[in-house]
């Protein structure tokens, strides 16, 4: 009698299912691509510009989140990452025979998150790392810049990629929900850049109010070592970040395990 | 063994599955009949835990399918040959299903080679061709080694090679002792495929039994033709015989060869034909489906 399949066994099936296809690798690609790069770009703008800087810019300005502005792209790749890894398997058809072979379905949800996110954590905190180096590099000499010995720099850079990790998660949840890549795309990238604009059009109060829990902003907040006027603690957003992953990916795995499929 | 026991399965608007009830025995090919839209696809979700029945049950080795610690090791199915992502090679989609049941890695290399697929495992399958992805769905269900195998309509696109490899393949599976569980929407091909039968319409069971029993029930039928016609007729005629012109002689559907021979002879007419048909398959299918066609070509000229 032959070993009985456990979850880790569904892990297994689910890693060789994710670095089979091209758009995982594309999509871990992009992450560097656009964290490091990008924020090669931003800093050095950053620098040659800084002897122009308002006494105000120079004052408030964090070296630390601008050297992660990169994330602000990347975000939308890991979120394709995330969204990609489900509805393939409906534009395909293959999530029946991934069901027939793990009729637990809840087993295939918890393995499929466990894969996007432990490679997207990884190849995230690789990023932030780099490209918090490279943006201090470029820094030094003219713009203030930060170090990893303070603290609360290591852990807005630790953060930067959990917050990349979370919203990979969010767009797997998104694509259970919504079975379709276009779909769940849209209404990723809506949540991330339309939200912020809708949030415009009430009042100031409320903007102020409302404003600090929006998914972008939690990153940002997630992402600075000191907490401004009208924002979250890095701790405090990444509580609330964490809590919107596990209702969206919640709500995804309690619709596939009640669908027909 | 599948069991089905009174298995319901309403969608919005449409029953699929209506009090459904039958057996699939070990150790022959069953045939699943019926026309397109009848529930065959339905009936095999539903076995398979992917849907989730209205009513009833359907069980297979006595356990619900979803309650199955191994699945692939007990139950085998190919639902949709082109199910699968395209831009993964053959040998991956296989191995990340042997992973998912923790069965050896081997076991792809050997359904591989069984299948005749081995050359072109390495390419992705969005180029493969309709037969080439039939045989990696079979090599999938396949798999686990399982004793039983569902396959829905599974030589739709295939070659008459593809197709004569299907069906010894299915009637070897059947041989070694294995459930094999067969959909199709063409009498003639499961005649030669399937030893029994079981006849959906409309999501409900028509009739089940060997090919033999269902072909034995259909009406013998006799044709006859003779120089004279109108003589023949008339002597047909005569004797209250039920009987429909066809072609130059008629079909007699009430008595047998001998019967008419000694009718004609007692009446002087020489014969010229006297043939005994036995009704096909398909005719006893069509006849048994006429009620429940769902989409027949009469259907839009209905008011
Ligand atoms: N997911 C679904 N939602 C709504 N209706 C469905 C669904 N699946 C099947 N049906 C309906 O149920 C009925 C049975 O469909 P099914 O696909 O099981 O038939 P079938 O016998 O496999 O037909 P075919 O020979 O064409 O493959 C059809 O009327 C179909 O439209
Ligand atoms: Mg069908």
């Amino acid at each position: 009698m032959s070993a009985k399949p456990t979850l880790v066994s569904v892990v297994h099936s689910e890693w060789i299912k994710f670095r089979s296809v091209r758009s995982s690798v594309t999509g871990v690609l992009l992450t560097l691509l656009l964290t490091i790069g990008l924020g090669a770009l931003i800093t050095s703008a950053v620098r040659s510009h800084w002897s122009q800087s308002s006494a105000l810019r120079r004052a408030t300005f964090d070296p630390v989140s601008t050297s992660l502005s990169g994330t602000l792209f990347a975000q939308f790749a890991v979120g394709v990452i995330g969204v990609l890894f489900i509805t393939a398997e409906y534009s395909s058809g293959s999530i029946r025979t991934s069901l027939a072979a793990v009729p637990k379905r809840l087993h295939l949800v918890v393995a499929k998150a466990f894969i996007v996110a432990l490679v997207v954590i990884v190849v995230a905190e690789v990023a932030c790392f780099v490209t918090f180096v490279v943006g201090q590099t470029i820094f030094s000499g003219v713009v203030p810049t930060a170090s990893l010995a303070n603290g609360a720099v290591l852990r807005s850079v630790i953060l930067a990629g959990v917050y990349l990790t979370l919203l990979s998660l969010v767009g797997m949840g998104l694509g259970l929900i919504l079975r379709q890549s276009a779909a769940s795309i849209s209404v990723f990238t809506s949540l991330l850049l339309i939200l912020p604009i809708l949030t415009l059009l009430l009042p100031q109060s409320w903007q102020n109010a409302l404003n600090r829990f929006e998914p972008s902003q939690l990153g940002q907040s997630m992402m600075s070592p000191t907490v401004t006027a009208n924002t979250l603690s890095a701790w405090s957003a990444l509580l609330i970040l964490v809590l919107y992953t596990v209702v969206v990916v919640g709500v995804g795995a309690g619709m596939l395990e009640r669908r027909d499929h | 063994m599948i069991s089905v026991s009174h298995l319901s399965k309403r969608f919005r608007k449409t029953t699929a599955v209506n009090d459904l009830t039958f057996d699939v025995r070990p150790g022959v090919v069953t045939g699943f009949l019926g026309p397109n839209g009848s529930g065959k696809s339905t009936t095999m979700r539903l076995i398979l835990g992917l849907d989730f029945a209205s009513g009833g049950s359907a069980t297979v080795n006595g356990q619900r399918y979803r309650d199955l610690v191994q699945p692939l090791r007990e139950v085998g199915a190919l639902l949709d040959a082109k199910a699968v992502h395209p831009g993964r090679s053959a040998r991956q989609h296989l191995r990340a299903l042997a992973a998912s049941n923790r069965l050896a890695t081997k076991r792809v290399d050997e359904v591989l080679e069984l299948t005749g697929i081995t050359s072109v495992a390495d390419k992705k399958v969005g180029t493969f061709s309709m037969g080439m992805s039939q045989r990696l769905g079979i090599a999938a269900a396949l798999l686990g080694d399982p004793g039983i195998l569902l396959f829905d309509e599974p030589v739709n696109g295939l070659d008459p090679e593809g197709i004569r490899w299907i069906r010894d393949l299915f009637q070897s599976l059947a041989r070694e002792g294995r459930t094999v569980f067969v959909s199709s929407h063409l009498m003639s091909e499961m005649a030669l495929t399937a030893e029994q039968i079981i006849v959906i319409g409309r999501g409900r069971l028509i009739t089940q039994g060997s090919v033999d029993e269902l072909t034995a029930g259909a009406k013998d039928e006799v044709y006859v033709r003779a120089r004279d016609a109108r003589a023949l007729e008339d002597a047909l005629r005569a004797q209250a015989v039920a009987y429909r012109p066809e072609g130059p002689g008629f079909v007699v559907e009430s008595l047998d060869a001998e019967a008419i021979g000694d009718l004609a002879l007692a009446a002087g007419v020489a014969l010229s034909t006297l043939t005994p048909q036995r009704a096909s398959l398909e005719e006893v299918f069509m006849e048994l489906t006429a009620d429940s066609v769902e989409y027949s070509a009469t259907a839009s000229e209905r008011p």
